[in-house]
């Protein structure tokens, strides 16, 4: 397969980077993913408060509570100088609630079965709630793994270099061995995607399912990350920035509607999302007006400036196909077929 | 031919007082040579294991400073431990080391992901006749490090330079705490010879030591730590250390007394 890389910006000494699109039009908030996750790699001791993948509300406080003011990622582009970033308290993520399952199943109490003691966060704690006046309010949801990114400002927080980016696929990983639970790593990255368990004294994060990918499984078969395969609506495609037939090459880099997530901070995220689309807003009587629900400067904070021509691009290209034209990018956004969505074996021979 | 006799005798007077000068004022200046921590002898049953134990009573105490060790990580200057008492003590088979420090919180429980523990640490080179960078040895120069944390762990590390320090499989150093009145007192100790590579040898010769703390409340962790300088066991064959001062005084001492026999002899003459 191609490996041409002359347009794409990878990590030093990287040789492929894996990368993750995902399309918010279809999520439907429904959190398999963030299960899907859970019970794959963080039912663990130490990680009842960890979710390598959350799904959030947007406009929302997030997981952890305002985790896109807590610091982190670099001053410049230039990657020269980190902004240190603060480690979030245990109460910004939330504790695991505790449910009384022995008495109201067992033991024939009347309580309700609800959590115990009372909780003040958790993730997703503000869902639904969104942004915005009836019949105008809007939400959107916004799912989050670790973005494994090109210019990690993780990596470079870890005193003991403990956490690094694989040269075969840019995954970033942390080595339990080395890590000795300092937390700069947690402190350094922006979006907060890295965890400190207090049970085994490391930190901890998204492995991108990495023994998935390689195909470490009983059967020998490669599979896309769990939160990828248990999407019901299939929001994510899965592959390498840097292979030009692929789905993920040609949104991030040809139509450029695929967009990470914060640019702003500098570490060039390999999850990219196609920002939301909602219906126009409508006047008290119910007649559709030409403005949009969602508004522009808010999908702006949130994706860069670029979003107004990712926006503009996929606006026309839905038009296109509505009069009965063609589109790649469309035929590229509706695809069904995992085997074009999830292509993970392409530089296998590399 | 008075004024000669005169010059002559002041002359004398004033080389004799610099020789009784030279002889005497070490001993007056400083009462042991600078940065030694002296080991005292003491008996195995007198348990110097215990911080309260009442042997320590009559082992001298030296007041190490420290300072925020040079590191580039963040807030690596806000650090909050200024001062370290020290004792150290040797049986036949160990060797201990009391280090007590001023701390009003005592953070033993890591539970939260904002929580660290706090900690001090004993540096010694693996090979004792070379000195190694203070920060944490050096590839070619590596340290052995006794860490003790008070979230209930007692390391033994290997260090070649920042960021590399490595735990042994099997911890030797032996460590037993108390916190009481804002004070933390930790007795470390290890046998003072232990078989294997890379673990210091403590005896026949003197011993580098430099100590290193860390306040888990204010966020204290890796490179962001208070340290001291370089300090020595004085082990070595020599009683009084190494003999810096001494030689220095007698140098001076003599370059005075030349200076002086050369003023007479020049007097004498005009």
């Amino acid at each position: 397969m191609s490996g041409g890389t002359s347009e794409v910006d990878l990590a030093e000494g990287v040789s492929h980077q894996v990368a993750m699109v995902m399309d918010l039009n279809k999520c439907v908030g429904c959190q398999t993913c963030t299960v899907a996750c859970k019970t794959l790699w963080t039912e663990g001791g130490g990680r009842e408060y960890m979710y390598w993948n959350n799904v959030e509300t947007k406009p929302g406080e997030g997981y952890p509570r305002n985790w896109g003011e807590s610091g982190g990622g670099w001053k410049s582009a230039e990657h020269g100088e980190r902004s240190p970033g603060e480690i979030p308290a245990q109460g910004d993520y939330g504790r695991a609630w505790e449910f009384d399952h022995e008495a109201i199943m067992y033991d024939g109490s009347d309580e309700p079965l609800r959590p115990q003691g009372d909780p003040t966060w958790g993730p997703n704690w503000d869902e639904d709630r969104g942004a915005g006046e009836h019949p105008n309010s809007y939400y959107f949801y916004l799912p989050r793994i670790c973005n494994h990114c090109t210019h990690p400002s993780c990596v470079e927080a870890c005193p003991r270099k403990a956490i690094y980016k694989r040269e075969e696929d840019g995954i970033v990983l942390i080595d339990q061995e080395r890590c000795r639970g300092y937390r700069y790593c947690v402190e350094g990255c922006p979006y907060k995607k890295v965890y400190y368990n207090a049970r085994t004294k490391t930190s901890e994060k998204c492995v991108f399912c990495y023994p998935r990918i390689e195909g470490s499984g009983p059967d020998g078969e490669t599979f896309a990350p769990a939160c990828a395969e248990e999407c019901p609506p299939q929001l994510r495609l899965v592959g390498f920035l840097d292979d030009e037939r692929g789905p993920i090459y040609k949104l991030v880099e040809e139509y450029e509607v695929a967009l990470p997530l914060h640019p702003e901070y500098r570490t060039e995220p390999n999850v990219y999302y196609i920002p939301p689309f909602a219906p126009p807003q409508h006047s008290d009587a119910g007649e559709t007006v030409d403005v949009d629900r969602i508004p522009r400067e808010y999908l702006e904070e949130l994706f860069g400036e670029r979003v107004h021509r990712a926006l503009d691009t996929i606006q026309r290209e839905r038009e296109r196909v509505n009069l009965g034209e063609s589109s790649e990018l469309m035929d590229l956004l509706t695809d069904t077929n995992p085997a074009r969505k999830y292509r993970l074996e392409v530089f296998d021979d590399a | 031919m008075r004024e000669e006799r005169s010059a002559a005798l002041a002359a004398a007077v004033l080389s004799c007082l610099v020789v009784v000068t030279a002889a005497v004022a070490p001993a007056l200046t400083s009462a042991r040579p600078a940065n030694q921590i002296p080991v005292e002898e003491v008996s195995g049953d007198a348990n110097p294991q215990r911080p309260t134990a009442e042997v320590w009573t009559a082992v001298p105490s030296v007041d190490v400073p420290l300072t925020s060790a040079p590191s580039g990580l963040p807030n690596a200057n806000d650090t909050s431990v200024e001062t370290l008492d020290v004792q150290a003590a040797r049986d036949q088979r160990r060797l201990y080391v009391r280090v007590s420090w001023k701390d009003g919180t005592a953070d033993r429980n890591v539970t939260g992901p904002r929580e660290f523990a706090d900690a001090v640490a004993v540096q010694l080179p693996v090979n004792t006749s070379a000195r190694p960078p203070i920060a944490m040895g050096s590839t070619r120069t590596p340290v052995n490090v006794w860490y003790w944390s008070a979230d209930g762990g007692t390391e033994e590390l290997l260090a070649g330079g920042p960021g590399s320090t490595t735990a042994f499989g099997n911890a030797t150093v032996r460590t037993t705490t108390t916190y009481d009145d804002g004070r933390w007192t930790v007795v470390l100790s290890r046998e003072r010879r232990v078989p294997g590579p890379n673990r210091t040898s403590i005896g026949g010769e003197d011993v580098d030591v430099a100590f290193a703390a860390w306040n888990g409340s204010n966020m204290e962790r890796s490179g962001r730590k208070s340290v001291s300088e370089w300090y020595h066991f004085p082990l070595g064959p020599g009683p009084q250390g190494p003999p810096y001062e001494t030689i220095l005084w007698t140098v001076a001492g003599l370059a005075i007394v030349g200076v002086a026999l050369v003023t007479i002899t020049a007097v004498r003459r005009t």
